[in-house]
């Protein structure tokens, strides 16, 4: 694949809107910008100016993105949503001629979802649920797969991304133990009054809430395997022995992927590493290759077969959704069930 | 037994669409006496999105934690739940703050993770009738 596209044209261009998650990511944020005050920690990074490209990041001859950030932590974006929609709508200004915008992290979430930011600009505005739902449902296939179970528990089937995925899995025939009663019949899955109840005895347990913390580890069937993409993690340490915890948002990109110096250490500080990317980050990069025009996911409606159309369109550019621990890529089939090395350290944030 | 409130049309109306909205529902299934998270299956971010809703609907600044804040008034945290489980007087409190709650629902032992559970939509229509009278009385 040639690094360059055919000449005379320019390669779909996209955007990714994140934010700071802690004190130290500002600070860095700050440095990358040249803005003494936030690198220095003298600034809150409320100021409306505190908006900034952090890196580029290319696939060869398919497509270029930039990822602005927000100097905003969780705490100032949640209290006052209106003030972060006005930062979102800078950082898409920022990021300039650009044929989508995704949404990382508390960004995909405030100002309605996405869907403040959308009604600003002309650009699809997407949030990252359909490749977080995509990733989601592979990983969990697959460790189906590698155990010879046809059974799952899932929990947050409230949201967006555990509602897609809980669909996806009924109508392929696994049997969906979810943590809600009502409509569960009707979308061909297994209510139960509460997260306990819906894993006790289920050997495979996905965690699709959108806070975490939302499940007592003492509920967990012996030998246990949670695929997560709750932030904090859906199950807190210490984890009963015999339970393993894996990642369930993390891909692979394909050769070709470039980020420069800043753009490892986005990947890094992001969570998964250099070699890995959060599901989400690909979603508009996707949706400016596809020219699809309109977003994959937005507000709080995902569809299951928005989610299949989207992992048509990444997986054939190579992109592959795998296991985590950390770093760390997986394949549940080396991984022969034991008592030890279970416990997962902290799994990385958004 | 609980209180409904009666609704200004206009309101409710904006109420309804919000909820409707921000939970990807029918405005007829939004109802008044509706639990937001079980009967509406709203998720713990859903709360941030209606919020947002609402604050643009009617032009007024909801609180974080506004309704739990005020049932603990002057009893603190100490005084409003211990070791995560709500004291007698706060579920006193909240009982009063919640009226459109079923009094039975107010049972010894609610652990305080548990109070969101409580809430119907009539919670955020009082809820915004009172931001809105707030508002009105700050103008005058």
């Amino acid at each position: 694949m040639s690094g360059e596209p055919p000449q005379g044209r320019s390669l779909p261009r996209f955007a990714f809107i994140v934010h700071a998650l802690a004190p130290l990511q500002r600070r860095i944020m700050g440095v990358r910008a040249l803005q003494a005050g936030l690198a220095l920690g003298a600034e809150d990074g409320t100021a409306f100016h505190r908006v900034s490209r952090l890196c580029t990041l290319r696939l060869d001859g398919v497509a270029e993105g930039v990822v602005i950030g927000l100097a905003l932590d969780p705490e100032q974006l949640l209290v006052d949503q209106e003030r972060a929609l006005r930062r979102l709508h800078r950082a898409v200004n920022l990021a300039g001629d650009v044929e989508a915008v995704g949404l990382g992290s508390l960004c995909a979430v405030v100002a309605g979802r996405g869907e403040g930011l959308a009604a600003r600009v002309t650009v699809p505005v997407t949030t990252g649920a359909a490749a977080t739902a995509w990733a989601l449902h592979r990983n969990v296939r697959r460790i189906l797969e590698v155990r010879g179970e046809d059974r799952v528990a899932l929990v947050g089937v409230r949201g967006p991304v555990g509602g897609a995925v809980a669909r996806l899995l009924a109508e392929e025939g696994v049997t969906v133990h979810v943590d809600a009663t009502r409509r569960a019949a009707r979308a061909g899955l297994t209510g139960f009054e509460s997260a306990e109840e819906a894993v006790r005895d289920v050997p495979v347990v996905v965690g699709a809430g959108p806070t975490g913390a939302s499940l007592d580890p003492a509920a967990l069937a012996r030998e246990a395997v949670v695929v997560d993409v709750a932030i904090p993690d859906t199950v807190r340490p210490p984890l009963p022995e015999g339970v393993t915890v894996y990642a369930g948002e993390a891909v692979k990109p394909p050769p070709g992927w470039h980020g420069g110096f800043w753009g490892r250490l986005y990947q890094v500080f992001a969570g998964y590493g250099p070699t890995q990317v959060f599901a989400c980050l690909i979603e508009p990069l996707v949706l400016a290759v596809e020219g699809r025009g309109r977003p994959y996911a937005l507000g709080r409606r995902l569809r299951p077969e928005v989610v299949r159309e989207f992992g048509r369109g990444a997986e054939a550019l190579g992109f592959q959704p795998r296991l985590a621990r950390g770093w760390r890529g997986v394949d549940p089939a080396e991984e022969a069930p034991g008592p030890l090395r279970r416990l997962v350290p902290g799994r990385p944030r958004r | 037994m609980s209180r409904l409130p009666e609704v200004d049309p206009e309101i409710w109306r904006k109420v309804q669409e919000a909820f409707a909205e921000a939970l990807g529902l029918d405005e007829e299934e939004v109802t008044l006496d509706a639990k937001v998270i079980e009967d509406l299956g709203a998720e713990s971010l859903d709360f941030l999105d209606l919020a947002f809703r609402l604050e643009r609907a009617f032009g007024i600044k909801i609180p974080r934690g506004g309704i739990e804040d005020a049932a603990k008034s002057d009893l603190g945290d100490e005084g409003y739940e211990v070791e995560g489980v709500l004291t007698p007087a706060a579920l006193e409190r909240l009982a009063v703050a919640l009226p459109e709650v079923p009094r039975d629902e107010f049972r010894e032992g609610l652990r305080t993770v548990e109070v969101a559970e409580l809430f119907r939509v009539a919670t955020f229509y009082n809820l915004v009738v009172h931001l809105l009278e707030e508002k009105e009385r700050a103008g005058a």
